[in-house]
């Protein structure tokens, strides 16, 4: 199909080129390229710039390496074990959203605990330290959120996480690195060099990467500006810089110190129940109450036949719009597939997105019974967004219900035992039981934890042997 | 905005940013001291209980996640990549070798570090954007699978080709770039073709690189003019590199990258017009971009519109040495400067060599000043002259209306206003090097030889010179990489 498509085509034709169709003149204006690059690369290379950067390259030829979660076996480079730990995280849709949208712990998590593992001068890092730049990673994500009306609602242009979250990245590590405010000010400017990924890829395999990717190239930026790299000093200022990824671009400076009002204190994030785009879980939570209604009956499974039609009343989001997904990851982007499985199953589970379920004969059945609406009172925005499930039946009746504010929203959070629970239900298959709980202990108590790298030897699974000691409280 | 200019007396070396305001006043300060300053007494007991939650949630999603097979693949691009085996050579430094990625980035960043590389049109620099990942990945392949020289010219030329098509696909490109930095827009992409076209990737494969290396692309024009810049040719070379080998692994992304998704961006999220079209399939006979548009190439290392000036003030200055004897300054009451209309390269007063080399004011003068720009312009104690100083004091840039922003119909002229009352003035529409009066084959071997004789003998700068031009006739490939 994509054969069609501009882009097939153009994977045509770079697959398809061949040697026989370099005309002379075409091979002589190249070859005058090479030479030139290559010689303009050769001086170069004396540059200052260049000299930065190939010293911050050879930290990959070192022995600095940090944990892969989950992992005992390997460890990576501190970039890359941001980039995998980052990837993981988004992998399944399943990480925290916040208002305005983005996903800003991902972008922002990997990166710290990678750093502080591979220190420089192997300086010890405590668990406020962590805490600390966390937050500036999450805080500076918020307000750059807020330089733009455009960023109220559900994105259509920049996927956020790859925008915001590189900037966040970047100031997390700057903190954690106790960079001084020239550094701070130049690691912002490198990286938004870095920021930015097209929304097409969301619903994507390479969704994840662009927290991945945030992670890591907030990471390098603050390490190219610990070596004296220097960006524009009023990146976030211009239109020219951060204005580039907005249509109407309004920045304004920090709040004052005194007493800081932390946007996290004002606003929370959502914490996922299941991995899929937030906006399904407004439906999931509509349909399952809806199914409830219908099971009145006592049945056992869902009369399926006896469903005529399912409308759901959702906000115009054309990414998260799919009546008929084919892989786990349109499946995450499908009011229609979550709504249907909600119905079929009565919850939503990680074991819903797997392939045998995506494709089950009674899923299709009922998405093809199912429709969308777009009420105008329905905005795209986390914070007002409603979905309503309505099932009419063949004799005519209609159960519907509608969800304003499912449980996990911020005007709803999970319980701390609900919290724990995901948790350990996500951790149960990879590590070993002690780790578990002590990550819980670990976390809960970050802000007295003497050197957070007690939670990197709990992340790639170490023995339980080992632990006690390493968990020292101040 | 203050446009104001600062004031300067005659020895001292100038602060010459415009002063907007204080400059802690600006909102990147603020967030910078924000970042520095913040203690963890500022965290509050809800901030913390918060954020503690966002943390264990989040550790958890990544340890189920690590189950995935979009991890797997990440993870065995990395491990793979990350081998304690670095087989990629860096410019100039015989004993140093890197992993492929990041010897494309350190060889994109100096290719790119003085301006002094090619520049095409619709404007972007085509070549730093993908012969360093060419080099890299030819030195990256086995031996018995290595390309030959004119499968890596054949993938040369894809780059470059798919890097203009891209351009074509948006008016917006046809002038200096406001928003977003060309290489790092469509060099990403040109990076991945070229790289997919050099790995033997299968169509499917190729589309792929495409989409992931879109989500790679993108940095603001705002760090033109800084140390940052070279960075951007540094990335999009490289993670275009990276798209190309995730999509062998097995990555997949959006297939639509290119087309127009209303309601969802895809490549179009760059441009705010975007018309894309579609290539035609080679049949015995393609016509590529280069055929129709060739490259200029700078004769010195600075922004492409300063060439304009550079020519018209050399012109003016021969015509002021005849009318004045020599090069007198004093005469000078005014130097007028006609030039577009471009923010990031119109700097009364750089500060550092990065301003200066995106300033018509500075490279006029110093054209003015020495008859001649090369390298040595560009220096500390060359930009902070005091005869220089003098001179740009006397600049006023006017912008003719039909001086279009625009590199294939842009002018420069220099008029020096005596205090006589005479008027001398110089043009320049097509400078040497230029696509339309392009370098000849000896002025591009002296640049090439001037350049590289800063970091290699002799005998190796000819052998890179033989090898380029026998590149069809290479069997190896990454002989040429390795040569460096």
């Amino acid at each position: 199909m994509w054969a069609k498509t501009v882009t097939g085509n153009f994977a045509k034709v770079i697959h398809g080129l061949n040697a026989n169709q370099l005309t002379d003149q075409v091979i002589q204006r190249s070859k005058r390229m090479i030479l030139d690059t290559l010689g303009v690369g050769l001086l170069g290379t004396s540059t200052e710039v260049c000299h930065k950067v190939a010293q911050y390259s050879k930290i990959y030829s070192s022995d600095l390496s940090s944990t892969i979660w989950g992992h005992l076996d390997f460890r990576l480079p501190p970039l890359y074990a941001a980039f995998v730990n980052g990837v993981a995280v988004h992998s399944m849709d399943f990480d925290d959203t916040w208002h305005p949208a983005t996903h800003p712990s991902g972008a922002v998590l990997p990166a710290l605990i990678a750093l502080s593992e591979a220190f420089p001068q192997k300086k010890k890092i405590s668990g406020l330290d962590l805490l600390l730049a966390f937050n500036v990673g999450i805080e500076v994500q918020g307000r750059l959120l807020h330089f733009s009306r455009e960023a109220r609602n559900i994105p259509r242009r920049f996927h956020p996480p790859a925008v915001v979250g590189t900037m966040g990245s970047a100031a997390a590590c700057a903190k954690l690195l106790a960079l001084d405010q020239l550094e701070c000010k130049n690691a912002l400017a490198i990286a938004a060099s870095y920021a930015g990924a097209p929304l097409a890829n969301a619903a994507t395999q390479i969704k994840p990467l662009h927290v991945g990717n945030a992670a890591k190239h907030g990471l390098e930026a603050a390490c190219l500006a610990l070596q004296g790299l220097q960006g524009n000093k009023q990146i976030l200022d211009m239109e020219s810089g951060m204005g580039a990824f907005y249509t109407d671009y309004n920045p304004e400076t920090l709040p004052t110190l005194q007493s800081y009002p932390w946007l996290l204190d004002q606003q929370d994030v959502a914490i996922k129940r299941f991995p899929a785009h937030l906006a399904t879980h407004w439906v999931a939570d509509a349909a399952s109450s809806v199914r409830r209604k219908l099971m009145e009956g006592s049945e056992s499974l869902l009369p399926l036949d006896k469903i005529e039609k399912v409308i759901l009343k959702v906000p115009e989001v054309k990414y998260v719009n799919r009546p008929s997904p084919a892989s786990e990851h349109e499946a995450r982007h499908s009011f229609q597939f979550v709504a249907c499985s909600a119905l079929l199953d009565g919850s939503m589970s990680v074991q819903s997105f797997a392939s045998e379920n995506v494709h089950r004969p009674a899923l299709r059945e009922l998405l093809c019974k199912t429709q969308l609406e777009h009420p105008p009172d329905n905005t795209p925005s986390f914070d007002s967004l409603y979905c309503e499930v309505s099932a009419t039946l063949r004799d005519g009746s209609t159960i519907s219900d509608r969800c304003t504010t499912f449980y996990g929203h911020w005007r709803k959070p999970l319980k701390k035992e609900d919290l724990e629970k995901k948790f350990q239900s996500n951790a149960l298959s990879i590590l070993p039981a002690e780790a578990i709980k002590g990550i819980i202990e670990t976390v809960y108590n970050l802000e007295k934890v003497e050197d957070c790298s007690v939670l990197s030897t709990f992340l790639s699974g170490q023995s339980a042997r080992v632990l006690p000691e390493k968990l020292r409280f101040l | 905005m203050n446009s104001a200019q600062p004031q300067h007396t005659a020895g001292f070396h100038i602060t010459t940013l415009p002063l907007l305001c204080a400059p802690e006043d600006t909102v990147t300060s603020s967030f910078a001291s924000f970042i520095r300053a913040v203690r963890p007494e500022h965290l509050s007991p809800t901030v913390r209980q918060r954020s503690k939650r966002m943390i264990l949630d989040s550790i958890g999603v990544g340890l189920v996640g690590s189950t995935t097979r979009v991890f797997d693949i990440a993870l065995r691009y990395c491990r793979e990549m990350y081998s304690s085996v670095a087989v990629s050579s860096v410019y100039g430094k015989p004993g140093v070798k890197l992993s492929p990625t990041l010897a494309a980035f350190t060889n994109g960043v100096a290719t790119h570090s003085m301006d002094f590389d090619d520049t095409w049109h619709p404007a972007t620099h085509p070549s730093g954007a993908i012969l360093p990942a060419l080099l890299a990945a030819s030195q990256m392949l086995p031996s018995n699978t290595k390309p030959n020289g004119l499968d890596f010219l054949l993938a040369f030329n894809v780059g470059l080709e798919v890097q203009g098509r891209l351009m074509h696909f948006s008016t917006e490109a046809h002038d200096i770039p406001k928003r977003f930095h060309p290489p790092s827009v469509v060099g990403t992409l040109g990076s991945a073709a070229a790289t997919a076209k050099l790995l033997s990737l299968s169509s499917a494969q190729c589309c792929h690189a495409l989409g992931i290396a879109a989500s790679l692309a993108g940095a603001p024009m705002a760090n033109a003019a800084t140390q940052a810049k070279p960075l951007h040719v540094g990335n999009a070379t490289r993670l275009g590199l990276e798209a190309a080998l995730l999509a062998g692994q097995g990555m997949e992304a959006n297939p639509l990258i290119l087309d127009d998704i209303p309601g969802c961006s895809g490549f179009s999220a760059f441009y705010s017009v975007y018309q894309p079209k579609p290539l035609s399939v080679p049949g015995e006979h393609h016509e590529f971009l280069l055929e129709k548009q060739d490259i200029a190439f700078k004769r010195f290392p600075a922004h492409l519109g300063m060439h304009w000036v550079v020519d018209a003030a050399l012109s003016v200055r021969n015509l002021f040495i005849n009318y004045a004897g020599s090069f007198s300054p004093s005469l000078i009451r005014t130097i007028m400067l006609k030039i577009p209309v471009s923010k990031y390269i119109n700097r009364p007063f750089p500060s550092s060599e990065h301003q200066a080399r995106h300033s018509f004011q500075f490279n006029a003068c110093a054209a003015l000043l020495d008859g001649e720009v090369g390298l040595g312009s560009f220096s500390e104690s060359s930009i902070h002259r005091q005869e220089l100083r003098e001179l740009l004091d006397k600049v006023v840039v006017e912008h003719p209306e039909d001086n279009v922003a625009n590199f294939d119909k842009m002018y420069g002229e220099v008029a020096l206003l005596l205090h006589s009352g005479d008027i001398l003035t110089g043009k320049c529409d097509t400078f040497y090097g230029h696509w339309r009066k392009p370098l000849s084959k000896e002025s591009l071997l002296k640049k090439f030889r001037s350049n590289a004789s800063h970091v290699l003998p002799e005998e190796k700068i000819e052998a890179i010179i033989t090898m380029v031009d026998n590149l069809e006739n290479l069997s190896d490939s990454s002989q040429l990489a390795c040569s460096l």
